[in-house]
C-alpha cells in the first residue's frame, strides 16, 4: 500500500549554501557548513558570530616562543577578567571561547601547567569575547587566538607557511609579545633573537605609513617573572640589561610599546613525567602582572 | 640603573613648579601687552599659555596610561617609629627585664634559667604578656597530608595511610609577626648578632638588606617599615631571618604538625575516625574570614583584620594574608601526574596569602615550599615555643615544676628544652 505525503519544497534553504561566507581572518569565501576556513584554517564560527552580531571585533595577537607561557597567560587573563567585573566585564562569546580558560585553570589547580598547543591552526583555542567597562555604552568585541609558538616561528622564518598567522597579524590592532624571563636571565640568547625576529616580521608586515605596526601598541611581557625578582621590579631595565636586541628593536620600530612582567606560579618544582620527561610544575598559583599589560593595550587601542 | 621612586616624585614636583612659573610669566606678559597694547607681549603670553596647556595635556595622557598599567599607587615612604628608649644598663637586671618585656620577649624571660630569678611583678607581667600574645595548642595527634595530597581532606579515616604526628603542647603566636615587632629586632642590632644566625649563611646575611641597602626586610626603606604598615605582617624575609628573629625573641618557628594542629583542631570521633577542619573556622571556604584572592583588599592587610577567621584556640590569620614559614623541610608533594620535587631543598610554607588564587591551596592541610633564602612579597611567619621550655608556675622564687606538671631538677631543664625544640622529631604513629 502506498501512502502519499506532502513534502514541502524548502528550496530557499539552498540559497544559504549559494551565498559565500567570508572568513573573518583572511576573507576567503567559504560555504555555510565549513567548520574552518579552507585557506587559512581559522574557525568559521568567528565569521558566523560576527555576521549574527553585526559588530566588527578587533583582534589582539599573543605571541612568543614555544614554552613562553602564552596558553597560561591567556587562560589566566580570561579567568581573572571574568572574576573582576568591577573594572572590566568579560563575556565569552561561544562555548569554544571558554575552553582555553577551562583547560588552563583545571591544570593549574592540580599543580601542573597545561599541555603544549598543537601546531595545526584548526586545533588552536580562539577566544572571542566581549569587554565592557562599568560606564561604557558600547562593549568592545575582541578576538585573541592562542597560537602555537612553533607555528609562529615557522611563519616568521618562512613567510606564507601559515597563512592564518600572516592574515591575522595584518588585521591585528595590537600585540602582546611574551618572552620567558628566566631563559633571558640565564643568558639564553634564543629568546632575544626570537623576539627580535618577531618584531622585525611585524614591522615589515604592514608598510602603510599611518596604520602600520609602527603605530600599533605592542606590550612586551616578561613571563615567569615570579622566578626572576629583578624583572618584576623593573621590566624595562631588565630588558635593557638582558635583552638588548629586543629593547633596541622596540625603541627603533614601535612608537607605542611598553615592557611588563607577569607571573602565575609562586614557586616551581620538577616533575618526572612518563610522557614528557622532567618538566616544571607550579607549587602554588599566585597571579601577578597578568591584567596590567592588557589594560594598557586597551587604553592604547584607537576608539 | 634603577630610578628611585622618590627621585621620580621630586622630578615631577620640579616640573610642576616650572609650569607654574611659566603660567605666571605668561599671565604677566598678557596683562602687560593688553595694558601697553604691545603685540610682542601679547603673543609671548599666548605662546606661554599654549605651552602650559600642551604640557598639561601630555601629563594627563601619561597619568592615564600609568593608571591603566596599575601604577597609580602612592609612593612608598618609610615610617617614623616612636623613639626607642635608651638601651638598659646591662648591670641592672630589673631594667633589662623591663626592656625585654617592652620588646615583646616575654618567652625569653619565662625560660626556667631566667624566670627563677625574676621579681614577682615582672614574672606576672611576663605571664600576662605570654597569655595575651600566644595561644595554647594542646597536646595530641594530628594527621598531616597523606601520600597523595587529597584536595578534599577533612574527614580522615584510619585506612587512609595517614601521616599521624604526636604534638607536644606548644604556645603559638596569636598573630603573624608584624613590622613593628620585627623593627625591634632590626633596631636592636639583630642583623649584627652572629650568634642568632646559622653559621652556614653568615656571608649571606650581609646581602639581606632593604631597598636602601640597610639591614632589614626587603621592602623596607632606611631600615624602617613603610608608613601605615606597622601592624602588617612582616614580609620580604628569608627563612633564616625568620629563624634569627625567633631566636632573638626566645621562641622558634613552629613545626608543620604544630601549625596544622593549631588550624585544624583535630578531634577523635571514635571508631578510628578523626575529624579535622579544612579551615580554622570550619570546612568550607569563606572569603570574608580570610584575606585571599577575591576577598577584596588584593594586598596585605593588618594582622588585626579578618578576625572572624580565628581558630578554635584563638589563633588569627592562619589562612590568608601571608604564607608562613615553618621549621619543616619541603620535600615535595604527590600530584595527579607524579611526584613534584624541588630541585634544591625548600622550607615549608603554610596558610596561603592574599594572592592565593585557588581555594584548595589555602587550606590548613595544603603545603607549599620555597627556597630558604628567598625574600618574597607574600611570605611572613609566626613563632612558637614549647610549653615544656617555659616556667609558668613557681613557688618561693624557685622553679618548682614546668607547665606539664612534672618536677624538673635544674640540671635537666636544658635537656628538656632541647627535646621540645626538635619538634620535627615528634613521635610519629602510623595508624
Amino acid at each position: 500500500m502506498t501512502t502519499s505525503v506532502i513534502q514541502p519544497l524548502a528550496s530557499y534553504r539552498l540559497t544559504e549554501y549559494a551565498l559565500p561566507i567570508p572568513c573573518y581572518v583572511c576573507g576567503t569565501d567559504n560555504t555555510l557548513d565549513a567548520e574552518s576556513c579552507t585557506r587559512c584554517l581559522a574557525p568559521m564560527a568567528l565569521a558566523h558570530q560576527v555576521a549574527s552580531q553585526g559588530t566588527e571585533p578587533r583582534m589582539v595577537a599573543t605571541m612568543g616562543a614555544s614554552g613562553a607561557g602564552k596558553t597560561v597567560y591567556l587562560g589566566m587573563l580570561m579567568d581573572l577578567l571574568s572574576h573582576q567585573p568591577e573594572r572590566l566585564r568579560l563575556l565569552a562569546r561561544g562555548a569554544f571561547s571558554i575552553t582555553l580558560q577551562q583547560t588552563t585553570v583545571a591544570a593549574l589547580a592540580s599543580c601542573r601547567f597545561p599541555g603544549k598547543t598543537p601546531n595545526e591552526p584548526d586545533r588552536w583555542n580562539w577566544v572571542h569575547c566581549q569587554l565592557r567597562k562599568p560606564k561604557q555604552k558600547h562593549p568592545l568585541e575582541l578576538i585573541m587566538p592562542d597560537m602555537a609558538g612553533d607555528a609562529v616561528l615557522e611563519e616568521v622564518n618562512h613567510p606564507h607557511s601559515y597563512r592564518v598567522i600572516e592574515a591575522f597579524l595584518k588585521k591585528c590592532r595590537a600585540a602582546l609579545i611574551l618572552v620567558d624571563a628566566v631563559r633571558i636571565e640565564d643568558g639564553a640568547r634564543e629568546e632575544d633573537y626570537f623576539a627580535m625576529k618577531l618584531l622585525s616580521y611585524l614591522s615589515e608586515l604592514v608598510d602603510r605609513a599611518r596604520s602600520g605596526w609602527e603605530h600599533r601598541p605592542v606590550a612586551v611581557v616578561f613571563t615567569k617573572a615570579d622566578q626572576c625578582e629583578e624583572c618584576l621590579e623593573d621590566p624595562t631595565e631588565f630588558a635593557r640589561r638582558h635583552a638588548v636586541g629586543l629593547w633596541q628593536q622596540c625603541r627603533e620600530r614601535f612608537r607605542c610599546h611598553r615592557f611588563f612582567a607577569a607571573g602565575v606560579a609562586g614557586a616551581c618544582a620538577t616533575l618526572d613525567s612518563v610522557t614528557d620527561g622532567r618538566v616544571l610544575a607550579p607549587l602554588r598559583i599566585e597571579p601577578r602582572g597578568i591584567v596590567e599589560p592588557f589594560y594598557w593595550l586597551l587604553e592604547q587601542l584607537p576608539s | 640603573m634603577n630610578i628611585h621612586p622618590a627621585a621620580t616624585a621630586m622630578r615631577q614636583e620640579n616640573h610642576t613648579h616650572a609650569l607654574a612659573v611659566i603660567l605666571a610669566l605668561s599671565l604677566a606678559c598678557w596683562v602687560l601687552g593688553w595694558l601697553a597694547a604691545g603685540p610682542v607681549y601679547l603673543s609671548g603670553g599666548t605662546a606661554g599659555f599654549g605651552y602650559v596647556l600642551f604640557r598639561a595635556a601630555g601629563g594627563y595622557r601619561l597619568r592615564r596610561s600609568a593608571r591603566a598599567a596599575g601604577e597609580n599607587r602612592p609612593l612608598p615612604r618609610p615610617a617614623r617609629p616612636t623613639e626607642r628608649p635608651k638601651p638598659a644598663n646591662p648591670h641592672d637586671p630589673g631594667a633589662l627585664a623591663d626592656e625585654m618585656l617592652a620588646q615583646g620577649r616575654c618567652a625569653l624571660l619565662l625560660r626556667p634559667q631566667i624566670a627563677g630569678n625574676l621579681p614577682e611583678p615582672q614574672f606576672r607581667r611576663a605571664l600576662a604578656s605570654l597569655n595575651e600574645t600566644m595561644a595554647l595548642v594542646p597536646e595530641g595527634d594530628v594527621a598531616l597530608e597523606p601520600a597523595s595530597q587529597s584536595l578534599d581532606f577533612c574527614r580522615l579515616d584510619a585506612d587512609d595511610a595517614l601521616h599521624i604526628v604526636r604534638v607536644a603542647p606548644v604556645f603559638l603566636d596569636r598573630y603573624p609577626v608584624t613590622n613593628r615587632q620585627f623593627y625591634e629586632f632590626v633596631a636592636g642590632g639583630g642583623y649584627e648578632q652572629v650568634a642568632l644566625w646559622d653559621t652556614a649563611i653568615w656571608t649571606a646575611v650581609l646581602a639581606m638588606t632593604d631597598r636602601t641597602g640597610r639591614p632589614g626586610p626587603r621592602y623596607w626603606m632606611d631600615g624602617v617599615y613603610l608608613e601605615g604598615e606597622e601592624d602588617h605582617p612582616v614580609v620580604g624575609v628569608s627563612w633564616y631571618e625568620a629563624a634569627a628573629f625567633a631566636r632573638w625573641i626566645g621562641k622558634r618557628l613552629p613545626s608543620d604538625a604544630e601549625w596544622v594542629k593549631a588550624g585544624t583542631w583535630p578531634l577523635p570521633t571514635g571508631g578510628g575516625v578523626r575529624s579535622q577542619r579544612r579551615y580554622p573556622w570550619g570546612d568550607t571556604v569563606d572569603r570574608g574570614k580570610a584575606n585571599l584572592w577575591g576577598s577584596g583588599p588584593e594586598r596585605i592587610v593588618s594582622v588585626r583584620e579578618f578576625t572572624e577567621g580565628v581558630s578554635v584556640g584563638g589563633v588569627y590569620q592562619l589562612i590568608g594574608n601571608v604564607w608562613e614559614w615553618t621549621s619543616g623541610t619541603f620535600r615535595g608533594i604527590d600530584g595527579p601526574d607524579g611526584r613534584l620535587e624541588p630541585a634544591e631543598p625548600m622550607k615549608s610554607l603554610r596558610g596561603g596569602a592574599f594572592d592565593t588564587y585557588f581555594d584548595n591551596q589555602a587550606t590548613c592541610q595544603f603545603r607549599s615550599g620555597d627556597y630558604p633564602l628567598r625574600r618574597k612579597h607574600n611570605i611572613g611567619f609566626r613563632c612558637a615555643v614549647g610549653v615544656c621550655d617555659l616556667l609558668l608556675a613557681r613557688a618561693r622564687g624557685i622553679p618548682e615544676c614546668t607547665a606539664a606538671g612534672q618536677p624538673e631538677p635544674p640540671g635537666n631543664q636544658m635537656a628538656g628544652s632541647a627535646e621540645c625544640e626538635s619538634a620535627e622529631q615528634a613521635q610519629e604513629v602510623h595508624s
